[in-house]
């Protein structure tokens, strides 16, 4: 599903975020990208969406090397990419539902299709009998379940979900790592960056650690070291 | 597509009443750029309009000496007639029908008449062919003032050539500042959908993740300065036919000899400035607002 082939990208010629990279990640895997700040795990996500594009090496999507990719197609590619942040990016002047049918009506989801997917994911994170609560009448938790279902709207093939805990409390982490999990039994691949030592450990799935920009572990039912 | 067209007509609603102030700033500088622009045009052809008219009736005055005898006024008149390749007729006005038309000229000044009638000379209107040219007319002047007899030739040179550069000083200055006035008509338009793309960058960020396309993310804020510039335009039409109107029905009120009379613009011009002023007012929001828009994009 996402492999990286020699992948270097540097922000300066003092600041390199990526050294040589490589790795394959399949069709439905769970992995963690684990790592200190400013170890090159947020880079490595806005790569696999083309928010970024590296100097050296190839970063393919499904298939496609996405780096030569046209600038017209990467909406297209992004379609199929769910993306959750630790800040949720949710719009404040918007009802949970319209945030999530957000995602839906700019890609050009008609009506009734908004309709009918919308509630069936608010009902999946959990979130069925608050639609019309704005952001703030929410808990952190509750934000992130919301971010969840706008990312998962759409049935991306993967989900990018960077540091998605950070902002939660270990109960309410666990709770997001359940949906996540739900969600990765589902046939979506997951890839999530985080310092979330409890977490993933508890989840003991495949971890990638980074330092400095390179890859120092990758390893299968990992746990944090 | 319904739910797209439905989509961007939504956000350009909400976007031009978030920035109600940016909006009306935006608008009413469009609306005076375009106003002055139109203006502009309609100047410059109420001057071609009367210099048609000037040089249309273009005549020239000679005046023949006071007391001269019927041979000596024959002798003016073969001679101005002699020249039928630049002079198309000359009619002459003895000195009674002199003092007539003096009398309606100096109608408002009696002393001024009452200095002239003892010594008012009779004179021929003469016609040239070519009416167009100020440097025919002057040669033609300085011919005829050589003839026996002959106190004074007058013609409207002078005035035509006034009125010549009347019209390229007011047409360049008020044509540059219409140019100046449009590019900040411009300017604001498009700081008007940067603030408002800024004000919602984290909406475009979320769009431009979950996989909206420049295009489509571009569109409501290109149609909201589009719709600025055209209503900008469209106020300065209106204002620009009452301006106009106005002024014909004023003019209509001088006298005849005020030389204002054919600095009008009555026929379909008017209209057809008002078109181009919508469509340049249309041109100009497009160009600013899609400039705009093409920054936040890069996400």
């Amino acid at each position: 599903m996402i492999k990286l082939e020699n992948v270097t990208k540097t922000y300066s010629p003092d600041v390199t975020a990526l050294q040589n990279a490589n790795f394959d990640i399949a069709k439905g895997e769970f992995v963690f990208l684990v790592g200190p700040s400013g170890s090159g795990k947020s880079t490595m996500l806005r790569l696999m969406n083309r928010q970024e594009r590296p100097e050296k090496g190839a970063v393919w999507v499904a298939g496609r090397n996405i780096n030569d990719m046209p600038d017209a197609k990467v909406p297209h590619l992004r379609r199929n990419i769910g993306n959750i942040f630790q800040d949720y990016k949710l719009l404040a002047n918007k009802t949970v539902f319209e945030n999530v049918a957000f995602a839906l009506e700019v890609i050009g989801r008609p009506r009734h299709v908004i309709r009918q997917q919308v509630p069936a994911v608010l009902d999946l994170v959990g979130l069925g009998g608050k639609q019309e609560r704005f952001p703030h009448q929410l808990s952190g938790g509750e934000q992130q379940r919301v971010s969840i279902a706008r990312a998962f709207v759409n049935r991306p093939l993967i989900l990018l979900a960077d540091e998605p805990t950070g902002n939660l409390d270990p109960a309410t982490g666990e709770g997001i790592m359940r949906l996540l999990d739900r969600i990765n039994k589902t046939g979506t691949t997951v890839v999530m960056a985080t310092h979330d030592q409890r977490i993933v450990n508890m989840m003991r799935k495949r971890v990638i650690q980074f330092e400095r920009g390179i890859i120092v572990r990758d390893q299968a039912r990992g746990v944090y070291e | 597509m319904i739910s797209r067209l439905r989509y961007t007509f939504r956000e350009m609603w909400a976007s031009l009443s978030r920035n109600l102030t940016l909006t009306i700033a935006a608008v009413i500088t469009s609306t005076i750029s375009l106003l002055l622009f139109g203006g502009t045009l309609l100047i410059q052809r109420a001057f071609d309009n009367q210099l048609k008219l000037w040089t249309g009736g273009v005549e020239m005055i000679v005046y023949v000496k006071h007391g001269a005898d019927e041979a000596q006024v024959k002798l003016v008149e073969s001679a101005l007639l002699s020249q039928s390749t630049v002079v198309e007729s000359a009619v002459y006005c003895d000195e009674a029908c002199s003092l007539d038309v003096a009398k309606t000229l100096f109608a408002t000044d009696p002393s001024a008449l009452e200095q002239l009638t003892p010594q008012i000379p009779s004179f021929f209107k003469v016609k040239p062919v070519d009416q167009d040219s100020s440097e025919i007319l002057r040669s033609l002047k300085t011919e005829f003032s050589t003839l026996p007899n002959v106190t004074d030739v007058r013609t409207p040179d002078d005035a035509v050539d006034l009125l010549g550069r009347l019209k390229s000083f007011f047409g360049v200055r008020t044509l540059v500042m219409s140019v100046v006035l449009l590019f900040a008509s411009a300017l604001l338009i498009w700081n008007t959908i940067r603030t408002a793309m800024f004000a919602r960058r984290r909406e475009i960020e979320v769009m431009k993740l979950v996989g909206a396309t420049n295009w489509f993310i571009r569109l409501p804020f290109m149609l909201e300065g589009l719709l600025q510039g055209i209503f900008g335009a469209t106020l300065g039409s209106v204002a620009l036919l009452l301006a106009n109107d106005n002024w014909t029905n004023g003019v209509k009120d001088f006298p005849v000899n005020s030389g204002l009379k054919a600095f009008v613009v009555t026929d379909g011009y008017p209209v057809w400035v008002c078109f181009w002023m919508i469509l340049l007012g249309a041109f100009v929001g497009a160009v600013g607002s899609a400039t705009a828009a093409s920054r936040f994009l890069d996400v």
